[in-house]
């Protein structure tokens, strides 16, 4: 959980006024939000997207406007970590513009937000985005009369294609909120009654405080210590549990119910149907690829796709002309003459251009092989964002997730997994509860391998016949669900219900493709090479000190006899530390030299994609899940690790394949 | 022997001393047994008696081989027409007032045997139509066994459809009114009705495998087993 403090220092410019984006999940806020400040943020076709708060500045009617970019909601009582974030905003955040955006086509779902801002008293303007979307599917929706009802100015946009928003600017004057009310059963309202006046002056109006309060929303309990007093806290708690003594359902449900209700009321007064919306393509598609049959060759196929452009365009053909042409014929050589000539200092030559070099090693790993590598990855991840096929990718594999006591959302961590595991821990967020997250932390730093990795190891695979790479397959396949099977017993608490919301098949726009593709490799850039150079650093440091071959000496027990590798090997695991496929490419190379026979590639790349992860990753660890929990996942990486390549090795001699 | 039979002969003994008003149960109880081992295929008489745990069986046996209920040929009760008319309801009552407990109320399978033992007694013939309606005329009890028809299944047959089904009975591509959502827990039911899922609105059937896909509006959402299956819903 993040404390509310800490966004609070993170986003709070008291000087300026604030316009906060608010709304659905995946109904477009980020793409508005581009627009508005023209920066970037990752804007994908799957809910969830934005973790964090994004803030950006807009200059109209000569003031500067922070913008926030808040998580999408469902409701304004939180029941996720995303809705907490979004609500406490509102909460803290006086006089500021408030720009509801809705997904058109499911404006009943969006009124039902904006029900909830009214009866906060809080003043916004609705974008009813998607509108060509809501168009082709007959919806049609009386503006003028939804403006009167709701008191505010409605704008219709089509925020992909930057239609419309050029009249948010226009409409970000201060209006008085409007009187619109729900009513609600009247045992609750009683308790409305009751508790609002124990309640303090607020941000918002002390009916939707009480309203939160009824439902049992936990997470205000921070906001009630500081502002009530003991006493008032426990009376109104009294007072909710004397209410929910006389229903048989929760009060929140009662509530949502009741705001539904209202909601439907109004859409009947604005909302038409002209007839069936006529199948498209994409629809048809979109069906197709969660077809129970039809879904496994579609998932088939994208998968090879990914692995043709990944594996083969990426981490061969790139790769090759990237080390081999431009780094080995074009870069490296003239680096080298230059250094001889004009660094006659052997000590710097060798830190820059020798075997450990910052240049020849940190840099030509790097740029050279990892880079189009995670470029790739990013590109097809980006467009399988965009075109909404990751959450029908979930609903695909939430069988097998749930062998693992977990469901389909996490394929969303894990396949980003596969591109980043670092990034991929980050996104855990998206998981509703500890229990999996813990358990999607550990799987991610144990059995995923990231991209780079795996473009190293596919491309040693290909050295060797198809078994070995079906072997490999297995055994991690193998070890990744039988440690989740094992963990979702061990760690304590609770799953979480799987209920996904799955946005309609999209041709992706390039432009935004591109753009967040260059946005990753940025961060990526920003990341990884620092750690890349730190890692050859220290390598290098150990190499000078002759350090390196007392640890490789002190590691052959274990890595010469019982995994039956050589000791040079050891290296290699050693920056796998430092980055994970750094390490892989040191194995790379090694099997490029002709050191490594076939069994002992089999055996180093399972034990190395299974080894603890990179550093970054493992900082990302203990960022998100705390210090002790990431110590206690590598407690189970490192045996787990070393005894299943042991395992394979033992395997492999005793048959003598 | 089964768990209910088993668990009739534990009741039997509570209500063995039992006063004259509680007869007319203790008939009902014992008529109930005579089904229950027709079932299982047995009529014998000596049986019974020892299945039973009312120590009076034999004399309200005799009662309600008077009262023309059944009549023994050899050592084997054949169930006269009224006797098999009054059995029928019985058992019938039973059973659905176990599948009301055990699916709606989700109560433990020895909860519901200890409630449905009294709710069998006095059900009024018109209450238990609408439960048998209310669950689908559903053809067998939680164990297994067949619940006999009453009129409404055969009118349901011709002319009715059921009146509520578990969600994940909807046939691909049927919609449904929701009725009610069995709570799993208040968290999960309030996280739904932000989505829109509370009673009376329509759900589409879209998928089900290898998750449920339904549509409720605009929106498509992927949802599993456990949470569809307590979502109870009208065809429309």
């Amino acid at each position: 959980m993040t404390p509310p403090s800490k966004i609070t220092l993170r986003w709070t410019d008291v000087s300026r006024e604030k316009l906060i984006l608010i709304g659905n999940p995946n109904v477009g806020k980020s793409v508005i939000f581009n627009y508005l400040t023209g920066k970037y943020v990752t804007v994908s076709n799957y809910p969830g997207t934005t973790v964090e708060v994004s803030t950006g500045t807009l200059s109209a009617h000569g003031k500067k406007f922070q913008v926030l970019d808040t998580p999408g909601v469902n409701s304004l009582i939180p029941m996720s970590e995303d809705e907490k974030v979004t609500r406490d905003i509102l909460l803290k955040e006086p006089k500021s513009c408030l720009v509801q955006v809705i997904d058109t086509k499911n404006i009943r779902r969006g009124l039902l937000i904006s029900l909830q801002l009214l009866e906060m008293g809080l003043p916004f303007i609705v974008l009813l985005n998607m509108w060509d979307e809501a168009k082709s599917r007959g919806i049609d929706i009386n503006m003028q009369t939804l403006s009167e009802i709701l008191d505010a100015p409605i704008l219709k946009t089509v925020a992909t294609r930057k239609k419309g928003l050029e009249k948010i600017k226009e409409n970000l004057q201060a209006r008085p909120p409007s009187s619109i009310s729900v009513n609600y059963p009247d045992v609750i309202e009683g308790g409305l009654s009751k508790i609002t006046s124990l309640l303090p002056e607020a941000t918002i109006s002390k009916r939707s405080l009480a309203l939160m309060l009824l439902s049992g929303d936990e997470s205000l309990a921070e906001w009630l210590h500081t502002n009530l007093s003991e006493n008032n806290v426990l009376q109104i708690e009294k007072i909710r549990q004397e209410i929910q003594v006389h229903l048989a359902d929760s009060i929140g449900y009662l509530i949502n119910q009741a705001r539904l209700r209202k909601v439907d009321e109004v859409l009947s007064k604005v909302m038409g149907l002209r007839g069936e919306a006529p199948k498209s393509i994409s629809s048809f598609l979109g069906n197709l690829s969660l077809h129970p049959i039809w879904g496994i060759p579609i998932l088939l196929l994208v998968l090879l796709g990914t692995y043709e452009f990944v594996g083969v365009f990426g981490a061969q053909t790139s790769v090759k002309f990237l080390e081999e042409t431009l780094f080995g014929r074009w870069v490296l050589p003239p680096v080298a003459t230059l250094f001889q000539r004009f660094v006659p200092i052997p000590f710097i030559q060798e830190f820059f251009i020798g075997p450990y070099g910052v240049i020849t090693m940190a840099l030509t790993y790097a740029i050279a092989i990892v880079l189009p590598i995670v470029g790739c990855f990013f590109l097809v991840f980006g467009l399988m964002e965009d075109s909404g096929y990751l959450p029908r990718l979930a609903v695909m594999t939430n069988q097998i997730f749930k062998k693992m006591g977990l469901n389909g959302k996490a394929v969303l961590p894990m396949v980003l997994g596969l591109g980043c595991d670092t990034m991929a821990t980050m996104t855990t967020r998206i998981l509703e509860t500890e229990k999996d997250r813990t358990i999607v932390t550990l799987l991610l730093a144990l059995a995923v391998p990231c991209s780079a990795q795996l473009g190293v190891t596919l491309g040693m695979f290909a050295s060797l016949p198809a078994l070995y790479l079906f072997t490999w397959i297995f055994i991690i396949a193998g070890i990744l669900i039988l440690v989740g099977y094992l963990a979702s017993r061990v760690i304590p608490g609770e799953g979480s219900d799987f209920i996904l919301e799955i946005p309609p098949l999209r041709i992706p726009l390039i432009s935004n493709v591109i753009v967040k593709t260059l946005a990753r490799i940025e961060w990526y850039l920003k990341e990884a090479v620092p750690l890349f150079i730190l890692g050859t650093v220290i390598l290098f440091v150990l190499h000078k000190t002759e350090v390196l071959t007392l640890l490789e000496r002190a590691a052959t027990p274990l890595i010469v006899h019982f995994l039956g590798l050589p000791a040079k090997v050891t290296e290699a695991f050693l920056i796998g530390f430092l980055r994970r496929d750094y390490g892989a490419a040191g194995l790379f190379v090694l099997s490029k030299e002709g050191q490594l026979n076939s069994h002992q590639i089999l055996v180093s790349l399972v034990t190395i994609t299974l080894f603890i992860p990179c550093i970054a990753q493992f900082f990302m660890m203990i960022k998100e899940r705390g210090l002790k929990k990431a110590l206690w996942i590598s407690a189970v990486i490192i045996p787990v690790a070393f005894g299943v390549g042991g395992m394979v090795n033992f395997l492999l001699n005793i048959f003598g394949v | 022997m089964t768990k209910e039979s088993e668990h009739k002969r534990g009741l039997h003994q509570r209500m063995g001393a039992s006063v004259d008003g509680v007869e007319e149960d203790r008939i009902d109880e014992l008529l109930e047994l005579v089904w229950t081992l027709r079932e299982e295929g047995v009529s014998d008489m000596d049986h019974l008696l020892e299945t039973t745990q009312d120590i009076e069986a034999r004399s309200i046996l005799r009662k309600m081989i008077k009262d023309d209920l059944f009549e023994i040929e050899g050592k084997r009760m054949i169930f006269k027409e009224r006797g098999e008319e009054k059995a029928r309801e019985i058992v019938r009552r039973h059973r659905l007032t176990e599948r009301l407990l055990y699916e709606i109320f989700e109560m433990s399978e020895e909860e519901v045997e200890e409630e449905a033992c009294k709710l069998e007694h006095i059900l009024s013939p018109g209450v238990t139509e609408s439960v048998c309606t209310f669950l689908g005329h559903p053809p067998t009890c939680i164990h297994g066994k067949p619940i006999p028809r009453g009129g409404c299944c055969a009118k349901f047959k011709k002319e009715m459809k059921p009146l509520v089904t578990p969600l994940d009975e909807l046939g691909l591509g049927e919609e449904g009114r929701i009725v009610f959502i069995a709570p799993k827990s208040h968290q999960r039911l309030d996280r739904l009705s932000t989505l829109g899922i509370v009673p009376g609105s329509i759900l589409r059937m879209h998928q089900k495998n290898p998750s449920y896909v339904l549509q409720i509006g605009e929106t498509t959402l992927a949802l599993d087993r456990d949470i569809v299956k307590n979502i109870y819903v009208k065809r429309v």
